[in-house]
């Protein structure tokens, strides 16, 4: 029944080369769709390849602004800042041109720097261009609990989340979006003479052909980058050293400070689940847990008593129903809810009584 | 373009595929089998999840490969009955290790690295142009003077190859550990 494994696996991975060589017509697709439906086995095996074949994409990390074809020899990875531990990991942008050992790291960012000359020259050049070319302007906005999917004319496209408002302004030489409030994922046509351009939060998050979210919170910025990489400028201060995120960084940036983390293309993706309406949460503090439903319902949450902010809360959630979310919370926790008016309330149980 | 339960595989599952070969490993003689049954349990949890996603995936994917080696014990009749019962302590193992992917993104980082310089020279060569130079594969072949075709045969191998690495932590399938005897009687059915 299983001896064919083998031959699946080979089939499974035939279909993702052919896939990747690019000009995949829909008649392309229709056949590797029949072909994953045929089987379970089928649907696995491809799966599998095709969630590793996206992480390797990670591996940019090493190489980042270093495009001119030089592969660099086996081995070679060990002397990347990135295994040396407690190297924080926006000092990722590390490459190896030369096959010699590095012993010198002192100036790792300016490899970043390097491979945003490029971009910075056609930034500027953007601006040349834009006085006398034709700019296409539109804006999006989204109510709470609701998500759309925009198309650009670039052929990339923005998925907004609850709450949002995004504005456009696309030139011959630049793709400048600005997101006013809320969140949104940005999957990049690529085309690297004309960069993409995200402003929020006096920050430009800035992308060649790549895939990311960007947040606003209250005074707070949140990047998640799931394929390609990301420059992070800020706006404010140019002279600032910007950060280089590659697939599965996340980057906080809370009044001028900048935390970037590294984790799985799988936990970034996950970071990103309220594009199919679902929260995914692990051991997250109930506090922040209700900051997320509350982002998507008009039915607030409120948290009566603050010891109950750092209960831990794990699961999938469907974002629009906060009611069985507070269900569950009743039923595994010493919580009790109660409606007032357009907000559910929730308390410790037992200590309710002496409380309003 | 994934559906939900496409993600939940990848994310919930897949990360666990190094714990499961070794499970698979311990407790299955012929190792030969072994990627087989590793198919056949990835199988019946998508199935599953396609009726009804499992509250704690990891439980669930050890349940079932444990599941799956009774069935084949049973189907073969050799072992006696008997030892059947003795199966239930295989779940013991399902806590013994935590994916190592998940400790970070560097341990993940550091896998994958590996992984790529484990690829045979052209594979390697083709590998990186299309991964980390994102070069497509048409400008690949044209550089390195090979044919399309090439190209995309060493994107497969590649694909796989980095795959077994990645995922299950070895590329020849062949046990990270050493077998423990407790459970050799499983496979004294051959």
């Amino acid at each position: 029944m299983t001896d064919n494994h083998r031959q699946i696996e080979h089939d499974a991975a035939l279909w993702l080369a052919r896939r990747d060589a690019g000009s995949w017509a829909d008649r392309q697709q229709a056949a590797l769709d029949a072909w994953l439906g045929e089987n379970v086995a089928h649907r696995v095996a491809f799966l599998r390849l095709e969630a590793a074949w996206e992480e390797s994409a990670r591996l940019k990390t090493f190489a980042a602004g270093d495009m001119g074809g030089h592969i660099s020899a086996r081995g070679e990875w060990a002397h990347s800042p990135y295994f040396a531990p407690a190297i924080g990991s926006n000092r990722a942008t590390t490459r190896g041109r030369h096959t010699t050992l590095r012993k010198h790291r002192r100036w790792p960012i300016f490899a970043g720097i390097a491979a945003s000359l490029l971009i910075a020259a056609a930034i500027a050049g953007g601006f040349v261009w834009h006085d006398y070319t034709r700019v296409d302007r539109a804006a999006w906005e989204t109510a709470m609990g609701a998500r759309k999917v925009v198309h650009l004319p670039d052929g990339s496209t923005a998925t907004l989340g609850s709450e949002t408002d995004l504005h456009m302004a696309f030139s011959l030489g630049e793709r400048d979006l600005e997101l006013t409030r809320g969140e949104a994922y940005f999957d990049v046509a690529h085309d690297a003479a004309r960069p993409f351009v995200v402003h929020a939060n006096g920050y430009h998050v800035i992308a060649v052909g790549t895939r990311f979210d960007v947040r606003r919170d209250a005074g707070q910025l949140r990047v998640v980058v799931t394929r390609g990489l990301v420059r992070l400028q800020s706006a404010k201060d140019p002279a600032k050293p910007p950060a280089m995120l590659s697939a599965g960084s996340i980057a906080t940036i809370a009044d001028d400070d900048v935390a970037i983390s590294q984790v799985t293309a799988g936990e970034a993706r996950e970071a990103l689940s309220w594009r199919s309406g679902f929260v995914v949460f692990h051991r997250t503090p109930l506090a922040e847990a209700v900051r997320e439903f509350n982002r998507y319902n008009t039915r607030q949450i409120v948290i009566a008593d603050s010891s109950l902010d750092a209960l831990r809360v794990g699961g999938n959630f469907k974002l629009d129903n906060s009611d069985a979310f507070v269900r569950l919370m009743q039923a595994v926790f010493p919580v009790q809810a109660e409606q007032r008016g357009n907000h559910i309330v929730l308390s410790r149980r037992g200590a309710a009584q002496g409380a309003d | 373009m994934g559906s939900t339960v496409d993600d939940w595989f990848v994310r919930e599952v897949l990360v666990h595929e190094q714990a499961l070969m070794r499970f698979l490993h311990r407790n299955w003689r012929d190792h030969n089998e072994v990627p087989d049954l590793r198919q056949e349990v990835y199988v019946r949890v998508y199935e599953a999840a396609t009726r009804r996603m499992p509250d704690s995936p990891k439980s669930f994917l050890f349940a079932t490969a444990r599941n799956l080696l009774v069935d084949r014990v049973r189907h073969q009749r050799i072992v006696p009955i008997t030892a059947v019962g003795d199966i239930e302590q295989l779940h013991v193992m399902q806590d013994e290790l935590e994916p190592s992917r998940w400790l970070g993104g560097r341990e993940a980082l550091a896998r994958l690295a590996r992984a790529l310089d484990r690829l045979p020279d052209r594979c390697r060569e083709v590998v990186w142009l299309r991964r980390i130079e994102d070069l497509p594969q048409k400008e690949i072949a044209r550089r390195l003077g090979i044919s399309e075709k090439t190209v995309e045969k060493h994107i497969a191998k590649g694909s796989r190859m980095l795959a077994n690495y990645f995922h299950g932590g070895s590329d020849a399938g062949a046990a990270p550990g050493k077998t423990r005897s407790v459970r050799a009687w499983l496979g004294q059915s051959t």
